[in-house]
Order: structure tokens, then sequence, then C-alpha cells
């Protein structure tokens, strides 16, 4: 029974401290975890670490807590910024093929909202990509020398692309006729989308969430492996020393503003669509002719839910930042 | 520097840095070590606990890991302290054992 605690009670110790003593620890356990006065004695022991790196007696530890602080922030930008995508894509396919894009050449307020959405993105896309070049950079010098082990997690975003584009390629073939399929109609219709329609494009919709979300986990995982902070890049010649997770602070934060814009105009976009067509709130103008009030709710709250972790991860590692 | 500097794992850094005195040793060999040479079984977050502080004040360092498990050596500075710090103990020894038997 005692035994089984073991897994667990390391993890009562901070992360900074783990990162340094818990193999060596797991294996002191494995041999001397014997009694119920043992667990009381690792877990004095914990509280007392955590204590050290509260009061900043141990400098190493200190260190490292403000690398994983900032590299959570990163994280929790990059995996808030993936979120963002899918309601923004959901959003694009709400108002593809709709009443609301006709709509946006007579409404100059809406063609505006829904400007300053796509330059939201824009601007997000290109944070998202600065910001992460170097720490990518790093990463894969690392899985290609060292950090080998990690080779297999990299290979989960190629996977998830290749398996969208691969089912992609089946819609398109399905829509040009070269495969039938029963049930399953090459073109659909206002007003006669088959059920056999609709689970093929619910089957692309699953294999693109669960893509981008295998993806940024199997992403997490390997930049919370990378245990660096800085790296050293050439380029025409000559070095140039980064801080890979303090290069990428400024980027998520303009990337989380960007997520806050876009939010806001996604608000007033849905709120002046609305106003004007009270009838598409109503009506069937989602994908696959579902319930437009169902798309607007999800997309809202998805993209809410993503703004707010964005700016969590932020106030998290800001401090982390300034002490660094 | 002095031992109170290591809060209530004064003792176990003692007991650590006099086992280690003897030659490299990883936690679990410097556990059975220290309990056949003063009867007390440090429990492994005790160990731990002592052992970082030590390594953090350079009294003792880190060798390459066998396995898992990670032999440490006392060094140069850790040699020195304990050794002033023994030989102090020892006149405390000494004085207070002369003044019981006076």
């Amino acid at each position: 029974m005692i035994k089984k605690l073991r897994p667990w009670l390391t993890r009562l110790y901070p992360r900074a401290w783990r990162d340094r003593y818990a193999p060596e620890f797991d294996a002191l356990l494995e041999q001397c975890l014997h009694s119920p006065l043992d667990v009381v004695d690792v877990f004095l022991g914990a509280i007392d670490a955590h204590l050290q790196l509260l009061n900043g007696e141990n400098v190493t530890w200190r260190m490292m807590n403000m690398l994983n602080k900032l590299r959570t922030t990163i994280l929790i930008v990059f995996a808030a910024y993936i979120g963002f995508i899918i309601a923004g894509l959901s959003l694009v396919g709400l108002a593809d093929d709709s009443p609301m894009i006709p709509l946006m050449k007579t409404n100059p307020s809406l063609a505006a909202a829904w400007t300053i959405i796509q330059a939201g993105a824009v601007v997000a896309l290109l944070a998202i990509v600065i910001g992460g070049t170097p720490l990518v950079l790093t990463i894969f010098r690392r899985v290609l020398t060292s950090q080998r082990r990690d080779l297999g997690l990299l290979l989960v975003p190629v996977f998830s692309f290749l398996a969208i584009m691969l089912y992609l390629g089946f819609i398109f073939l399905v829509g040009s006729g070269r495969i039938q399929i029963p049930g399953v109609l090459p073109a659909v219709q206002p007003g006669n989308f088959p059920l056999g329609n609709r689970l093929m494009l619910a089957g692309f919709a699953l294999v693109f969430v669960l893509g981008a979300i295998a993806s940024t986990l199997a992403v997490w995982k390997v930049v919370s492996n990378t245990d660096i902070e800085q790296e050293t890049f050439h380029t025409l010649g000559r070095p140039f020393t980064v801080k890979i997770h303090s290069f990428a602070f400024i980027p998520a934060v303009i990337a989380s503003i960007s997520m806050l814009i876009m939010l806001i105009a996604t608000l007033a976009w849905f709120g002046l669509t609305f106003s004007a067509l009270p009838q598409v709130f109503t009506g069937s103008f989602g994908p696959w002719q579902t319930s437009t009030q169902i798309w607007f709710i999800g997309i809202v709250a998805l993209m809410t839910v993503c703004t707010i972790a964005a700016f969590f991860g932020l106030a998290r590692g800001r401090s982390a930042r300034n002490s660094g | 520097m002095d031992t109170s500097e290591f809060g209530r794992f004064s003792d176990p850094a003692l007991m650590i840095l006099a086992s280690l005195a003897g030659g490299e040793k990883h936690g679990y060999a410097m556990m059975e070590d220290i309990q056949a040479m003063t009867g007390v079984r440090l429990g492994p977050g005790t160990l731990y606990g002592a052992l970082s502080r030590l390594e953090q004040d350079g009294l003792i360092e880190a060798l390459p890991a066998d396995e898992r498990r990670r032999p440490y050596k006392l060094t140069t500075q850790g040699a020195v302290f304990l050794r002033q710090y023994l030989a102090s103990l020892k006149k405390i020894v000494s004085l207070g054992l002369k003044r019981l038997e006076a």
C-alpha cells in the first residue's frame, strides 16, 4: 500500500526540485519507503522544499522555477491560440454560404468588424510564428541530438496534418463523384443535407479537433522536456544568443491581445448581424445546416475561455520574467 | 558557515558530511551508513532536505548518476568545514567530560 504512494510522493515536491532530484529520490524511495513514518517524513520534506523555494533560499531552484513559469506561460498561450483557431475556423464555417456574407457588402460596420477579426488573426499568427521560431529551432536541434526520445512526439503534428489532408482529399473525391458512398450526395442543396453527408463532415471536424488537441499536447510535452533557457544561433556567419522563453513572452502578449480584440470584434459582428437579420439567429445557418444559436454560443464560449486562459498564463509568467 | 544555517537539517547535515568523509555514496548507502554509525535512521525527506542544502552550499558535490542513483562526494570546502566543526565539537566534548569527572 505504502509502495503504491511512491509516484505521488515525489510529485509533492516543487517542479524545480523534481527537475533536479526526482530520479534519484524516486530510486531511494523504491528501497526505503517502508512505514507511514517515512511517508510523513517525505511530506515534511516536500513542505520544506516549497518553503525553501518561496523564501528564495536556493538560487538554482529559484532560477529553474522562473524558467518553468515562463515556459508554462508560453505553452498556455500557444494552447489557447490553437483553441482560438478552432473557434475562428468555426466562425468562418458559420459565415460561409450564409446570408451574413452578402450583408457585409452593404453594412460597413459589419465589414469593419470582420476586417478586425481577420487582421487580429494575422497579427496573432505572426506573433506566434516569430515568438515560437527560436523555441522550435532549439527543440529540433535537441531532438535530433540529445533528446531523441521526443522524436515520436514531434511526429504527432505531422501525422495530424497528414490525417486532415487525407480526409480533405477524401471529401474532395466524394464531392467530385470519383468516390461514391451510399447515402452520401456529391453536392448538397439547401434543405437536402443527408445524414451521410453530415456524418462525413462531422468526421472531418472530429479529425481536425483531435489532431489539434493531440498536436498541442505533444508540443507541450516536448517543450516541457526541453530545459534550455538560451540558445546560440548563427546567421550570416555571426553568432547570437537568444533567451528563447523570454524572447517569446512579448509575442505571447501580442497574440493574447489580438485574441481579446478578435473576441470583442466577433461579439460586435454577431450583434450587428443578428440585429440586421434576426432570422439568422433563430435559423439553421451553421455548418451542416445546424442551429446558428448553438454555433454562436460555442464559438463565443471557446474564444472567451481561450482568451482568459492566455491572460491567466501571461499573469503567471509576468512575475517570472520580471525577476529573471 | 555554521550548521544553524541548515535549520532542522543541521544534525542530518553533519551526519551526511561524516558519512561522505568515508567516501562517495548515493542516498540509500548514506542512510545505511548513518544508521550503522549513529543508530539514527534518517527518513528520505530529511535526507534529501539536508542533501540539497549541502549541495547548494558547495559542501558536497553530485557525481554522474549510476542509472537512477546519484552518488555524492565531499568537496574540499566540505572537508574543511567538517574538520573545523568536529574540532569545535571535540573541544566541547572533552571540556564537558572533564567537568563531569571533576
